[in-house]
């Protein structure tokens, strides 16, 4: 329709420069008007005839409008446009060569949308804007290969990578007189998306994408696990909660089955309520990390009755099972149960080291759980080394002036700088009633302090569970939410709580603690600080919980070894290891990051690093990852794995003789990631061509792009000058105008 | 007769206030073996109070006529605490606790004291509460009985506690008895029924022990103090007569054993 009336492609008007060609100047055309308008003014004032009131205007206002059309058209309008020249260009078309294409969606269901997209090749690209353009085909994948013709397309390939493919091919005709990129794709990118740098990089050669878009952009009945997060490393036997987010269509309101598998062993399961067509909902599943070793968990949706696509239901992910015991500094400043307590708890978490100092008297400091005689023979830690050695950190029961200021600030960058966690319970001689307000700690709380004494009430209080707290890997003591918060409603009363203030900005409450008479106030609170994280746990009464409840309760066990785990869980090593995808779906390229830190963890920015890697049927290398300019301390490098399977990068850092590390798996897996994502990802294509200066077709306007495609600033192109004088829609308002004026006069009855 | 309205009167006032005192506690002061004064901090709350046991004892009774759970109760007990306060940083309340074995109130204590146990005669269920409470993570500190009659009748109770664990001799490497003093070198304490005879023990039990039954993780869950009486000295720490090393022995061993159950 628009080019009906505008004779020209839209794209003409975005891309051209609208110019006057007649010889006068444009304020000569402004002039003009403005006569014919006073002239017509002065002439309907004499020859108002039977006109009256604001009749005479309306006429006016016609007449002038036409004169002005008239005049304009009179000065010569016209667009002026880089067009590329004819048979000095080339035309790059890239095919979606990837196994998605060979769904069987195109054409209303008849055709694979790659038999689809042959069929655009054949009649109106290759035969039509190869008239004028030289066309260069290629196909892509994982990687670009140019092609003969379009037969020896077969849609086998594993995974798109339209980024990847559009850098490929630019860079392959980079020498060449490129005019423009015609991809014929269903927009099923496998990496991701199309990153911010490759566009800039195809802008800034002006190159326009032309996109041509095939299958259908959702299936009627599927449901697809579209992401799985589970953190890339872990404890053994730790708990993991699994983020699953998954999509459906034509199953809304229906029941699904969700599951955790390592093999064949099912490790949870939960069933869902499907929400609304395409809308994307998120599940947990709690499980157990298992045993020490790299361990690949697959996360699955039962196939539903009549789903189109079943091979989209299971995503797998890969997390290690560190064996190292990270170890917990637990500071007490007077005898209690809780300590006890405590210490019994993660007694029986294999994975967990406690160490702990309690002071009995005044002069003397009893130490359990250390690993030499010397170690904290001397106190509380005075030296950023000795005390970073540690993961975490508890205080008890222990005024704030106990520790001096240097030590107040070390514990603090303990949680800033070197990233540990740091729990601060309640007591009598703690957080309010322990002058901790007035303290560089005060700082590194989750929540306000109260600047009162008498905060810590030896009073029987109750646990509550807030809707924060019931999504909490900490408080979670049951596997099925509902059951988790009826525990905790049954829970025994704790001996004692402590008043503290609202949760600080950043800071959420898990529990909340409630006295008879009193208000409800935060018992449990949580933040992350720095590169750590803090939390008060106000009371130093839950050994009620083990004591109130039969032995086979392993209420307050696991309540403790999930805190004090999600106190040391995120708390990195000197050499902190990661790469961005730990599982390559049907690509090799693995990037590997480390920052690495001195034993004040400062960053080391003169390091020597290396990744030795091992691998599947014996493969091993050394990769050597060098300085990231203005990253101090952070090393990077890439690697290619060459064979599907899973792999360990052990990252080394030589520092001062000294060599420390982390160790890091990921896995490559073929055949994967064309599974997912396989309906039109037109979002993708329309921003692409959109952003490039090119434009989005379907395969039935895709006879048009031969057209269209000629306007290019890119390759070897001339302006060419696009009149405007002949354009339908000049004929038709003119046509409206002096109709409009008849058809007035008519019912006014002065014709 | 006016000197005896004005005793009994005295008396009345005595157990008014010690009622008054006792309030949030269950009052056994007609049990009492050895009165003693009402602190005025007694309804103080704490985290620690001295819980004594107060278990059947098959019809053996104290002087004042309570059962055997009640000897040297509660002088021994509220001298025993001035000590632990003072020699420590256990927040510690001026008085005793008396806990029923029969209550649930069992489970609120942690620390429990039991005394002349060669006296106990604890029924199955008694028993059974006991076992568990003692592996939720309470602790037992047994003390003041002799020779090899008492001890058969300690085990036939404890022998239905744990039926399947060993009393053993407490090793004197063993922290329990380094925690706070060390007390390698350990004397035979006696009890006041044998003061000014110069002999240490009572019936045959000539040689004190310091046993203990372990828990599966190897921490000592039951202290039994055979063959001694620590009970006494605490109770007896303030006459003049009662040899001091044997006080301060017990009230070191008291303490070791408290600080011990809070850490263990």
């Amino acid at each position: 329709m628009f080019e009906f009336l505008f004779k020209y492609p839209s794209s003409v008007f975005s891309k051209g420069d609208f110019v006057m060609l007649a010889p006068l100047p444009l304020w000569t055309l402004a002039v003009a008007v403005i006569a014919a308008a006073a002239f017509l003014a002065w002439h309907m004032n004499r020859n108002r005839g039977l006109l009256r009131g604001a009749r005479p205007a309306a006429i006016w206002v016609l007449q002038t409008a036409l004169v002005a059309l008239v005049l304009f058209l009179l000065w010569h309008p016209a667009i002026s446009i880089a067009t590329l020249r004819p048979q000095q260009n080339i035309i790059a078309v890239l095919v979606d060569d990837s196994r998605s294409m060979a769904t069987k969606d195109g054409a209303g269901g008849t055709k694979t949308r790659l038999e689809e997209a042959v069929g655009v090749l054949n009649h109106g690209v290759i035969d039509r804007v190869g008239e004028r353009f030289q066309v260069r085909l290629y196909r892509f994948g994982k990687a670009v290969e140019r092609i003969g013709k379009p037969a020896e397309l077969t849609a086998a390939g594993g995974a798109s990578r339209i980024g990847d493919s559009l850098k490929q091919a630019m860079a392959e005709a980079s020498t060449l007189p490129l005019g423009a990129v015609v991809l014929l794709s269903d927009g099923a990118d496998n990496s991701g998306g199309i990153d911010l740098e490759t566009i800039a990089a195809i802008r800034q050669k002006r190159i326009p994408v032309h996109a041509v878009g095939f299958g259908k952009e959702k299936f009627d009945r599927d449901v697809e696990i579209d992401e799985v997060i589970l953190p890339a490393r872990t404890l053994a036997d730790s708990r993991l909660n699994a983020q699953v987010t998954l999509r459906q269509n034509g199953y809304e309101k229906r029941k699904a089955r969700l599951s955790v598998r390592e093999g064949n062993k099912v490790l949870a399961t939960s069933e869902v309520t499907l929400k609304s067509d395409g809308a994307p909902q998120t599940e947990t599943l709690l499980f157990n990390a298992g045993m020490v070793g790299a361990r690949t968990f697959q996360v699955s949706v039962d196939p539903l009755d009549g789903e189109q696509n079943t091979a989209n239901n299971a995503l797998s992910r890969l997390v290690s099972v560190e064996s190292v015991k990270p170890r917990v500094l637990y500071f007490d400043g007077e005898p209690q149960w809780e300590f006890k307590f405590i210490r019994r708890a993660i007694e029986e978490d294999r994975s967990l080291g406690l160490v702990t100092m309690i002071r009995m008297t005044q002069n003397k400091i009893y130490r359990q759980g250390v690993d030499k005689p010397k170690e904290l023979e001397d106190g509380f830690p005075t030296k950023a080394d000795e005390l970073f050695a540690y993961q975490a950190l508890v205080f008890g029961s222990v005024e704030a002036n106990y520790f001096t200021t240097a030590q107040q600030e070390l514990i603090r960058e303990f949680a800033n700088r070197r990233g540990g966690g740091v729990i601060f319970l309640g007591g009598r001689a703690t957080l309010g009633d322990g002058g901790y307000l007035r303290s560089p700690l005060a700082e590194m709380l989750p929540v306000q302090i109260p600047d009162k004494k008498g905060t810590f009430h030896r009073e029987e209080a109750s646990a509550e569970l807030t809707p924060v707290g019931r999504e909490s890997l900490i408080c979670r003591l049951e596997e099925r939410p509902e059951k988790n918060a009826e525990r905790w409603k049954k829970m025994p009363v704790m001996a004692d709580y402590q008043e503290v203030g609202d949760p600080k900005p950043g800071a959420v409450v898990l529990l909340e603690t409630f006295a008879p008479g009193r208000r409800k106030l935060p018992l449990l609170a949580i933040q992350n600080y720095g590169r750590g994280r803090t939390a008060v746990f106000a009371t130093s009464g839950s050994w009620r919980w083990q004591m109130q409840q039969p032995l086979s309760d392993k209420t307050h066990e696991m309540f403790w070894q999930q805190f004090l785990r999600w106190a040391i869980a995120d708390t990195p090593g000197r050499v902190h290891a990661s790469t961005p995808r730990p599982v390559l779906s049907d690509e090799t390229s693995v990037k590997l990051r480390a920052e690495v830190r001195d034993k004040n963890f400062k960053m080391v920015p003169s390091a020597k690093v290396e990744a030795r890697i091992v691998g599947p049927e014996g493969t091993s290398a050394v990769v050597e990852m060098n300085p990231v300019p203005d990253q101090d301390g952070v090393y990077a490098g890439e690697w290619a794995a060459e064979k599907p399977g899973s792999y360990v990068a052990e990252v080394v850092a030589l520092q001062d003789k000294e060599e420390t590390r982390d160790a890091i798996a990921f896995r490559r897996e073929d055949g994967v990631a064309e599974n997912f994502h396989t309906g039109q990802n037109r979002e993708l294509l329309e921003k692409l061509a959109e952003s490039t200066g090119g434009r989005y077709y379907t395969p039935a306007e895709a006879s048009t792009l031969a057209d269209r495609i000629s306007y290019s600033e890119a390759g070897l192109t001339v302006r060419d000058t696009k009149d405007l004088w002949d354009m339908p829609i000049v004929f038709f308002l003119a046509l409206l105008l002096r109709s409009g004026e008849w058809v007035l006069r008519r019912k006014w009855g002065v014709v | 007769m006016r000197h005896k309205t004005f005793i009994a009167a005295g008396l009345a006032l005595f157990v008014i206030t010690a009622s008054f005192a006792q309030r949030g506690r269950r009052s056994y002061v007609d049990e009492e073996d050895n009165p003693a004064v009402m602190p005025a901090d007694a309804g103080e709350k704490t985290e620690y109070a001295f819980a004594r046991l107060r278990y059947p004892s098959g019809g053996r009774r104290s002087y004042w006529g309570g059962g055997s759970w009640a000897i040297d109760y509660p002088k021994a007990d509220r001298q025993f605490v001035q000590g632990v306060r003072r020699l420590t940083r256990l927040h510690t309340r001026s008085v005793e606790q008396v806990v029923d074995i029969d209550g649930e109130e069992i489970y609120n204590w942690p620390w429990l004291y039991a005394v002349e146990v060669g006296n106990w005669s604890l029924n199955d269920a008694q028993a059974k509460k006991l076992r568990d409470y003692l592996l939720r993570g309470g602790f037992l500190m047994t003390d003041d009985f002799h020779g090899t009659y008492e001890w058969d009748s300690f085990m036939a109770s404890m022998s239905r506690v744990f039926p399947d664990r060993q009393v053993v001799e407490i090793d004197s490497k063993d922290p329990i008895f380094h925690l706070l003093y060390d007390l390698d070198n350990r004397v035979q304490v006696p009890g006041i029924v044998t003061f000014g005879s110069g002999v240490t023990y009572e019936r045959d039990g000539i040689v004190p022990h310091w046993r203990g039954i372990y828990d599966d993780k190897g921490r000592v869950v039951v202290a039994i103090c055979f063959n001694q009486d620590n009970g006494d000295a605490w109770e007896w720490a303030d006459h003049p007569r009662y040899p001091e090393n044997m006080a301060s022995q017990a009230y070191r061993v008291g303490i070791n054993y408290i600080v011990y159950s809070m850490t263990h």
